[in-house]
């Protein structure tokens, strides 16, 4: 993979890394996004598409309410089809969700980070923004974009050098069956993940026959294709 | 009621609104973001953007405040007019602390756990059943459809009505939109859910489909248990490095 | 059923009540008693707004909810009593024996008070209420959402 596509793809999970929280929250930080358009970088639309259907069902697991934490799937989305990419039959799932699970829990941890140096950027300048300077809230609110950007640079750019890392190092040691195994895992895992988050959400009332009216169309979908 | 504020402020703090989580902390949550989308709208105070009003409103607006992002701009216009109709410190500070939970709770029934969820839930379907990046882009599309007509209506609603806020949040509009989102939400993901698996499990052989309908059914059991605090990621993280220790093992 | 969760929170019904807690409870009414709301109806018509049609909200003073928790607790439904600040959920373990669990979901920044969690933000004296309640033999715990860890009072207070 050549230096301008891991720039192009860095610059994309900035952007993905941005969007979840910061700007302009358009949602291309959700994994079925970000693992597209790593997708199209890459010229591996379809693992990008698959990897995407992966991390977007443990998205599911993620009610982002209230301030609550969080793990961050876009970022690690993007590292994970890029580790995916080039490999044959179940490596590129086992390997993607190798790389990408821990980059979301890095992600998740990164946010939380920012969020106590922002607290501390604005300490600093808290009599001044009791004021109403306006010059004082507008540069301490855009150093927090900016901080949010680096953050989300640095989590991307560490996503891809772990990518590169599993592909060199632990790809080379599985055999198919060790492929299948991790690929089975990981989707086993985001599936279950899906499920819990949904009954969370849909809850015990009326919003269940809803859910088993779709689950039944989802089925026959299948059944007849 | 007559706008008191040039039409270009509004989108102006509408542009900034897209930023209103850019500064998000502990302490102060949405507060400083709020300020930042607020600014535009206080200019017009008398004494202008130098003077004690502006000075002293912007300071309010920037205090603790917390919402649904897309909502905010119902408090940034309700908060900016109540300035601009001279409204006590205190009952703009009442006024504050009564929209948060609301507009939280509101924001995140109708979107968190409605409308993107149901976008998502679509959007998988449409991966599975071979729509490939179409279906992205539909997802795009269909919930930014919904979220910028959601931001727009909510910073214009707030500015026009003020400390009377909460009449705003009696819109048809908005009612019809709640009673939508959570039903089609629970279709759409019961619609995406087999269709998803279906799609995924697609590659694997017949043995490979066996344990993962069986590690589906083991994970959901233990997450809907919750053993140690055990999340989606900390399942996945768990028989991923038990799958790798049986691939070297096993070959 | 009656009262899965007392829970106190600044933010009073907001997104993590409603969608983390409510939810999964399946509540079907919640019980909001703060003596200020009580008494405003514009704000009781906001909070209103934040809780779909099928979830009852009840507005309470605290002389108000003391009298009818024993009704409340009797409901077959599920219910979740929620007030905006400490003081108000002490008075409540102080005046009945039915409120056995305490949840602190969130109380934020303010002058005067530090952090103890990234969601509980307390004054010296509010922990000290905080342990006084826990002294009554009340299970004290901080926890922002279902899926996060239950904290002892122990460890924040």
């Amino acid at each position: 993979m050549s230096l301008d596509v891991q720039l192009v793809l860095l610059l994309w999970g900035t952007l993905v890394g941005l969007d979840l929280v910061s700007v302009p929250q358009i949602m291309i930080a959700r994994p079925l996004v970000a693992g597209a358009g790593a997708g199209l970088i890459l010229g591996d639309i379809q693992l990008g598409l698959r990897l995407g259907v992966v991390f977007e069902l443990f998205q599911l697991d993620v009610l982002p309410v209230g301030a609550a934490r969080y793990p961050e799937y876009g970022p690690a989305t993007v590292a994970a089809v890029s580790a995916g990419h080039l490999l044959t039959g179940a490596g590129g799932l086992a390997i993607g969700a190798l790389v990408g699970l821990p980059v979301a829990m890095l992600g998740g941890l990164s946010l939380h980070l920012l969020r106590r140096l922002n607290a501390r950027a604005v300490h600093r300048a808290a009599a001044q923004i009791e004021q109403g300077d306006p010059r004082t809230l507008v540069r301490v609110h855009v150093g927090g974009i900016v901080r949010d950007a680096v953050r989300a640079a640095l989590v991307t750019g560490v996503g891809l050098a772990v990518a590169w890392v599993a592909r060199v190092t632990i790809a080379g040691t599985l055999s198919e069956r060790g492929f299948v195994a991790l690929a089975v895992a990981a989707t086993a895992a985001a599936l279950a993940a899906a499920w819990a988050g949904t009954l969370r959400l849909v809850g015990r009332g009326q919003l269940l026959r809803w859910f088993a009216l779709g689950l039944g169309g989802g089925a026959l979908a299948v059944w007849l294709r | 009621m007559a706008p008191l504020t040039p039409r270009p402020r509004l989108g102006t703090s509408l542009l900034r609104l897209f930023t209103v989580q850019g500064s998000w902390n502990y302490e102060y949550m949405l507060g400083l973001g709020i300020g930042v989308a607020e600014e535009p709208l206080l200019r017009d105070l008398p004494g202008g953007p130098g003077g004690a009003a502006y000075h002293a409103a912007l300071g309010r607006g920037t205090h603790f405040f917390n919402a649904h992002p897309y909502l905010a701009g119902l408090a940034v216009g309700a908060a900016a007019r109540a300035e601009h109709d001279g409204a006590s410190p205190e009952q703009i500070e009442r006024l504050r602390t009564a929209l948060a939970g609301p507009l939280g709770s509101l924001g995140d029934r109708l979107v968190w756990a409605g409308w993107l969820p149901f976008a998502a839930g679509l959007a998988i379907a449409g991966i599975a059943l071979g729509l490939g990046w179409t279906a992205v882009a539909g997802f795009l599309v269909v919930y930014n459809a919904g979220h910028l007509a959601l931001r727009w209506w909510a910073l214009r609603a707030g500015w026009a009505h003020g400390t009377r806020v909460p009449t705003a949040l009696h819109h048809p509009g908005l009612r019809r939109a709640m009673a939508f989102t959570a039903p089609a939400m629970a279709l759409a993901l019961g619609l995406a859910l087999p269709l998803g698996a279906s799609y995924l499990a697609a590659p694997f052989a017949a043995g490979g489909r066996i344990a993962l309908a069986g590690g589906t059914a083991l994970g959901l059991v233990l997450l809907w248990w919750r053993p140690m605090n055990l999340t989606g990621l900390r399942l996945g993280l768990t028989l991923i490095a038990a799958a790798l220790v049986a691939g070297w093992v096993w070959r | 059923m009656s009262i899965a969760l007392y829970r106190v929170d600044d933010r009073l019904i907001h997104g993590q009540v409603v969608v983390g807690w409510g939810q999964p409870l399946d509540a079907s009414f919640i019980v909001l008693v703060d003596d200020t709301v009580r008494a405003s109806d514009w704000e009781q018509d906001l909070y209103r707004m934040g809780v779909p049609p099928h979830i009852e909200v009840i507005f309470a003073s605290v002389d108000e909810a003391l009298r009818r928790l024993p009704e409340w607790e009797a409901e077959r439904r599920v219910g979740i009593l929620l007030t905006g600040d400490l003081d108000t959920m002490a008075a409540l373990a102080r005046g009945s024996n039915r409120v056995g669990k305490v949840n602190v979901g969130g109380i934020h920044h303010r002058q005067g008070r530090s952090e103890r969690l990234r969601y509980v933000y307390l004054t010296d004296a509010e922990a000290a209420t905080l342990r006084a309640i826990a002294a009554r033999g009340v299970d004290v715990t901080a926890q922002d959402v279902p899926t996060a860890r239950a904290v002892p009072v122990g460890e924040f207070t």
